[in-house]
């Protein structure tokens, strides 16, 4: 019996034979097969089994892995509540606008509203987009659990838990469908919605002795207004749409806000019940100036609002531009 | 032309035939592959190098008559050269130094480390943020600067990883530097009849120079007059014994002729005049310098190695970024997005920080070796020792101790044994009897060697003794056997010496013996045995003077071929004492004209010298052995005293024969011997002259065992490229200035730190600082065990490669938001995977590793299929599955469900979309879902991070099991703390959401990676235990690293 020191002397006897040849370097048919050693690829048929079917049982194995993963994630998940909300998720507090009708889906990097008013077939996308936006605030069965639940909401009516507000689109001449929105007219409707965040409460400017100094005073009258008459809409979520710059102040001529100038409260909190529909403001410019680029910025208005042009908080930027 | 004149011309024009021999390195390995493709260009000029050495040699300065030859130099035997004609010579031929080899400038070296390895995609990457960028600023209003920053990140990256690996070269130069000699030196010159001391470097064509013992001959002399004039031309031949040197001409060969002495050689003997005949790069010296500097070296094996992983990660990286880039595209993206994940491709696959990592690994490696004596003066040698294969050693002073000792001693007809040990740890012998005590007395009076001043706390066997090798072996021997050798020859005062000559073959000295009352003087002789033996007619034998008889010459015969047999140098020492009545106190002898007997005296004993080997040696080779490495040695010796030496540190193992044994056992002639019977060989340099490359590698092939003896040094280089023909990777260790060109060839040269010439260090890759062989183990040791632990480290930084790079290609084939994003890949790359992937060079070896042979370099590859499969295949993925898995999580939690994810990029990544819907009817503005986006990063990278402790604590073993390795590396403990901690840094410290796009996560977050790191480490212990139980197994074909 060699000792462990022997053998390994012995291994070395023969390590001075003449190192293999290196492999020599085979055309590519070779290397796709190589007829002398039935390779394909370095491999032979077998060992691209065995290889494929270790990795086939790793990968299946990983597999499940996620998979038991994900289950066990999923029933730590609500369908309805997300996981986290408000100040505990990302989304945060502070809803940012949206707008309609957008720009064509393979422009989605622009906010240009850009039309002839005259060509029906050049402005047919925007009415068509707004159609479609609109088709389930006109059809409730489009959504689905929006029917039976639907509630007549007000200010002083808050819809019961698990009831929704309707929002009733028809009537807000002219910014209908039957009325091509006006765009036909090229003073166009655009509307605008709150981003909905689950459980946010609004802080309404509801004193109008009590308004941020940095509200266009358009609103202010209004907000002022409002008290005077309906003292009981002022818990609503106000909006307002100006040019951004001193000229597109000036182009942006008369701005008309359809129903009322904001969202009202009683849609809040949205808690993701069944059919609910964000409430919406049309805003119609009646007059804007034609063949030149409007920056129109429209902000929404509450305590817990904060506003920021660059990264559009509370707020919103689109263009307007009619040929 | 070559053979022209090996006849006549003996062994020393070996230098010639070696440096000719047309065995020139074609720059191809044994089957026919260029070895490196960099340096073709410079062959012409090698061979022209090589052709211009012959040719000068063939000087005729040594012929000529010393009247020709101050004709030709315009000189004078004892005025020298005018002051002018020396002006003149100076500017013409320049100072007489050697040309320090070229250095590559210092920006050239820059650059290289600037741009070369990853920097070239690195930097690719950089212009094309910048193009992306400006072509941004100049389209679009507000461009988001990402690109911009990404860029100027990227480029710094490459900039701080290039001033880093600079740093790190010219660290390692600069220890060089200090070896440089920094004396200068002086040389005694006769110009205008004035003796000058002038520097050597101004010395010029034709001076006449005055050299004394102690001295370094200044440039090329021939001598004109000499009084005892003796050379030690080791450094240029390897000789190891003085030559005598005087003004006859006597051999037609410059090396052999007495009248010529090389620059740089020492005088250890006498004194001598001579002309100056040739300077700086045209002596002898030189010119092996400049053949040195000239040689190819080659590429190291870790540097190719390297080369090779950096092209196939360039490859891999160039391949997929095309391929999406292609894909991006036809996918109908914007040229401009194409171009982004482009970038996020290449940042993604290359290893930024894996080269930094690599040259730390390997500069830790190089200090742990420096604290055991092995400089490394190139950091990719570190490796190189470690795939070492072949040793080439030097003997004297490498193997040996470098002195002579006396070994055996024959007195009382019976041979005792001597310690030899460094330590003087060895076996004692009886000092009292008569016959010691006589032969001691001769050993002590009859010498002349005496101890240098001022070492007296140094022990006896490390003294420097002034004198020749034997009798200061004889001095220390009897230092340690009487105690005061001065005081002794005090007391026995020298009244005559004849000193020993090569005519006599011995040395004479008369003495007054201590006892005073004893009248008689005492004669010592030592010298040659057979001639001490000739002139003896009695013999003392325990305590009795007998008659001299053939019984007792056979036993002396007997003596004297036993230890002769064990390469030993044999002294015989006789003795008589005068008769007071012819030769009364005061009586004058005559040592010129011998007045007083030398015949018919009392044969006392023989003692016997060698250089004996190191302690440590025997069991370094026996490593080496164990190790797989063959140790050859190359050396000037006898072959006796070569094999000797060999066979007590186990070159030629026990019982291992070589033909000459085998034939004088069988009694047969060598001729009839069967070679491949043998397993040792013991090859005289004369031999080696005659043979084929063929049959050269016939002998490096079967025979496991060789000794070189005889050879000229320069025959090592022949030597070493037949090992390299053989496919070994071959390490060579010299001193001499004539082995530079073996050092610079080998694979790694090693030169001595102590005994080694200037420019032996400068062909050299590490020195020994030392000058002990064992020291070479350790190096292999460090090597071997740095390419494991490369290995795991590049095993571990790769896995991270695929966690990075799928986030990208689902991002463009699924259009999910981004999961990971480019600067979180280089937080990995360059934070938190550094200090782990570094650490992982502290880890100690799973087995053994100096009980397996050396890599092949053909097959044993640092990165080879098997571990990109590893790492890319299978933990890649898991970890990628856990980087997803978090994604997905914190994506769901916030309220975007997986199905949502999908197609949903254009929206998500649109600036103008404000109000993106997720599956809870919830609306998200784009700076909340960038902010999501981010988080993601964040948690994607942190969940990568803690797949990375798993899969460091795996790359600990490639075959252990971590139970049995344990988690004792403390580097990598504060490696798996370091990166947590960073991690927790980036995501928690305020204002990183602002500079590196980090966002603080949930604690919750930490955890969805968890089940995956478990995942990865009990797959992975369950492979190496499968590995262990099926060594060999398809599972270790395919999977082991």
């Amino acid at each position: 019996m060699p000792t462990a020191a022997e053998e390994s002397i012995d291994a070395f006897q023969h390590y001075y034979s003449r190192p293999p040849e290196r492999p020599k370097s085979r055309s590519w048919k070779q290397v796709i097969y190589d007829p002398e050693e039935k390779t394909y690829c370095g491999r032979t048929v077998d060992s691209w089994a065995k290889i494929g079917i270790f990795y086939t049982a790793f990968y299946g194995v990983l597999a499940a892995l996620v998979a038991i993963c994900m289950w066990v994630f999923f029933q730590t998940l609500d369908p309805r509540i997300p996981k986290w909300t408000l100040d505990r998720s990302i989304i945060g507090t502070n809803p940012g606008l949206g707008f309609r009708p957008l720009p064509p889906s393979d422009n989605v990097e622009s906010t240009l509203i850009w039309y002839k008013g005259t060509q029906h077939e050049n402005y047919k996308h925007w009415t068509d987009s707004l159609d479609e936006f609109l088709a389930v605030y006109k059809v409730p069965g489009l959504t689905p659990g929006r029917g039976q639940n639907i509630y007549n909401c007000d200010y002083n009516q808050p819809p019961p838990k698990g009831q929704v507000c309707d929002v009733d689109i028809k009537t807000w001449n002219p910014c209908t469908k039957e009325n091509n929105y006006s765009y036909h007219k090229s003073s166009p409707c655009v509307f605008l919605k709150l981003n909905k965040i689950y459980g946010w409460i609004p802080e309404y400017y509801n004193d109008s002795k009590d308004l941020p100094d940095d509200m266009p005073t358009s609103l202010k009258t209004y907000i002022g207004e409002v008290e005077k008459s309906q003292n009981h809409k002022l818990n609503t979520i106000w909006v307002s749409c100006e040019g951004e710059n001193p000229a597109d102040q000036e182009n942006i001529g008369p701005v008309n806000y359809l129903p009322i100038r904001g969202f009202p409260g009683y849609f809040y909190p949205y808690q993701n019940s069944e059919g609910y529909l964000s409430p919406l403001v049309a805003v119609h410019f009646e007059r804007p100036k034609r063949g030149i680029i409007i920056n129109i910025e429209c902000k929404a208005w509450a305590r817990n609002i904060l506003h920021d042009r660059k990264e559009r908080l509370g707020s919103v930027h689109f263009e307007l531009l009619i040929d | 032309m070559a053979l022209r004149s090996d006849f006549e011309h003996g062994r020393a024009d070996s230098y010639r035939i070696a440096t000719v021999i047309p065995t020139d390195d074609d720059n191809r390995t044994a089957d026919g592959h260029l070895k490196s493709k960099r340096r073709m260009p410079p062959k012409p000029a090698k061979k022209e190098n090589l052709e211009d050495l012959k040719q000068e040699l063939d000087i005729d300065f040594h012929k000529v008559t010393p009247e020709e030859l101050y004709q030709r130099f315009q000189t004078h035997p004892e005025n020298g050269l005018s002051h002018a004609k020396a002006k003149e010579n100076l500017e013409r031929d320049g100072p007489n130094a050697l040309t320090p080899p070229k250095q590559t400038p210092e920006w050239v070296k820059f650059c290289k480390n600037l741009f070369g390895g990853f920097a070239m995609l690195l930097w690719i990457g950089a212009i094309l943020c910048f193009v992306a960028y400006s072509i941004l600023a100049s389209t679009s209003e507000e461009p988001s600067d990402d690109n911009l920053y990404l860029g100027i990140v990227l480029s710094a990256v490459v900039i701080v990883t290039g001033i880093f690996s600079y740093y790190q070269e010219s660290k390692s130069s600069k220890i060089m530097e200090s070896f440089k000699n920094m004396v200068p030196q002086f040389a005694t010159v006769i110009r205008e009849g004035e003796k000058l001391t002038l520097r050597a470097e101004d010395l010029v064509l034709g001076d006449v120079v005055e050299v004394k013992f102690g001295d370094r001959i200044p440039a090329d002399i021939r001598i004109i007059e000499a009084r005892n004039f003796k050379v030690d031309n080791s450094s240029l031949t390897g000789e190891s014994e003085p030559q005598s040197r005087g003004p006859e001409f006597t051999h037609e060969n410059p090396l052999e002729t007495k009248n010529l002495a090389f620059f740089s050689t020492n005088a250890v003997e006498g004194t001598a005049k001579g002309v100056v005949i040739s300077c700086g790069d045209h002596t002898v010296m030189g010119r092996i310098a400049g053949l040195a500097s000239g040689l190819d070296t080659g590429e190291t094996p870790i540097a190719k190695e390297i080369h090779h992983f950096i092209h196939l990660i360039t490859g891999v990286a160039v391949f997929l970024g095309v391929t999406f880039f292609v894909i991006a595209f036809i996918l109908g993206y914007h040229w401009l997005d194409a171009v982004i994940f482009l970038i996020g491709i290449i940042v993604a696959n290359v290893p930024e920080g894996l080269l930094a990592t690599v040259t730390v690994c390997l500069t830790l490696t190089a200090k742990r070796m420096a604290s055991k004596n092995c400089l490394v003066k190139n950091l990719e040698a570190v490796e190189t020792l470690g795939s070492t294969s072949t040793i080439c050693s030097d003997k004297t002073g490498t193997l040996t101790q470098n002195r002579m000792t006396v070994a055996h001693m024959w007195f009382d007809n019976q041979i005792i044994e001597a310690d030899t040990t460094e330590d003087q740890s060895g076996v004692q012998y009886d000092r009292t009897s008569p016959g010691f005590k006589a032969l001691s007395r001769i050993a002590t009076l009859c010498n002349r060697a005496e101890f240098k001043g001022g070492q007296e706390g140094v022990p006896i066997l490390k003294k420097e003794v002034s004198g020749d090798a034997s009798e200061a072996a004889l001095l220390k021997c009897m230092e340690l056997a009487l105690g005061d050798v001065m005081n002794i020859r005090k007391r026995n005062r020298k009244i005559a010496e004849i000193p020993f000559n090569s005519t006599n073959k011995y040395q004479v000295s008369i003495h007054e013996t201590e006892d005073p009352s004893d009248p008689r003087y005492l004669l010592v002789m030592k010298g040659a045995p057979e001639r001490i033996l000739e002139r003896c007619s009695t013999i003392f034998i325990n305590g009795k003077e007998k008659v001299l008889d053939e019984e007792m010459k056979e036993a002396f015969n007997n003596a004297y071929m036993e230890l002769g047999g064990l390469g030993e140098r044999v002294l015989g020492f006789c003795d008589f004492m005068l008769p007071s009545d012819k030769y009364p106190t005061g009586f004058k002898f005559n040592t010129d004209d011998v007045n007083f007997p030398i015949d018919n005296l009392r044969f006392v004993g023989l003692m016997s010298m060698i250089d004996p080997p190191r302690a440590a040696v025997p069991d370094a080779v026996a490593k080496c052995r164990s190790a797989g490495i063959k140790v050859i040695m190359v050396t000037g010796d006898h072959p006796i005293t070569a094999k000797a030496i060999a066979k007590s540190v186990g070159i030629i193992s026990e019982g291992n024969e070589t033909v000459e044994d085998i034939a004088q056992r069988l009694n047969i002639p060598v001729s009839e011997v069967n070679p491949r019977e043998a397993k040792a060989a013991v090859v005289h340099g004369a031999e080696l002259r005659d043979v084929t490359p063929e049959q050269l590698d016939d002998i490096l092939r079967y025979h496991t065992e060789i000794v070189f003896a005889r050879t000229s040094p320069q025959q090592k280089l022949i030597i070493v490229e037949g090992c390299q023909r053989m496919g070994a990777i071959v390490a060579v260790t010299g001193d001499g200035v004539n082995d530079s060109p073996a050092l610079k060839k080998a694979d790694i040269g090693v030169a001595m730190g102590i005994a080694g010439s200037d420019v032996s260090k400068q062909a050299a890759d590490m020195i020994l600082l030392d000058d002990n062989f064992a020291s070479i183990v350790t190096g292999v040791e460090e090597g071997r065990l740095i390419f494991d632990n490369l290995k795991k480290s590049i095993a571990y930084t790769l896995t991270s490669n695929i966690p990075e790079i799928s986030p990208f290609l689902a991002f463009i084939l699924c259009d999910i938001p981004l999961p990971l994003g480019t600067v979180t890949i280089l937080c990995i790359d360059l934070g938190t995977d550094m200090v782990p992937a570094i650490s992982l060079a502290y880890e100690e070896a799973e087995s053994d590793i100096m009980k397996r042979r050396p890599r092949s370099p053909l097959f044993d590859k640092l990165v080879n299929e098997r571990l990109i499969s590893m790492a890319y295949g299978q933990i890649g993925m898991i970890q990628a599955a856990a980087g997803f898995f978090v994604y997905f999580v914190i994506m769901a939690e916030n309220g975007f469900l997986p199905m949502k994810l999908f197609g949903i990029r254009k929206m998500w990544d649109s600036k103008a979309v404000n109000d993106l819907t997720d599956s809870y009817g919830q609306e998200w503005t784009y700076r909340d879902r960038k902010t999501l986006e981010y988080t993601c990063h964040t948690a994607f990278f942190v969940s990568i991070v803690v797949v990375q402790w798993a899969d460091l604590i795996i790359c600990k073993t490639r075959r252990n099991s971590v139970f049995q390795q344990g988690m004792r590396n403390w580097a990598l403990n504060f490696g798996l703390v370091f990166e947590t901690v960073l991690a927790a840094f980036l995501s928690y410290c305020p204002g990183m959401d602002k500079g590196l796009r980090m966002y603080p996560l949930k604690f919750v977050w930490w955890l969805p990676a968890i089940p995956f790191m478990l995942a990865i480490f009990i797959y992975d212990e369950i492979r190496r235990f499968y590995l262990r139980r099926n060594p060999g197994g398809w599972l270790e074909q395919e999977t082991y690293y």
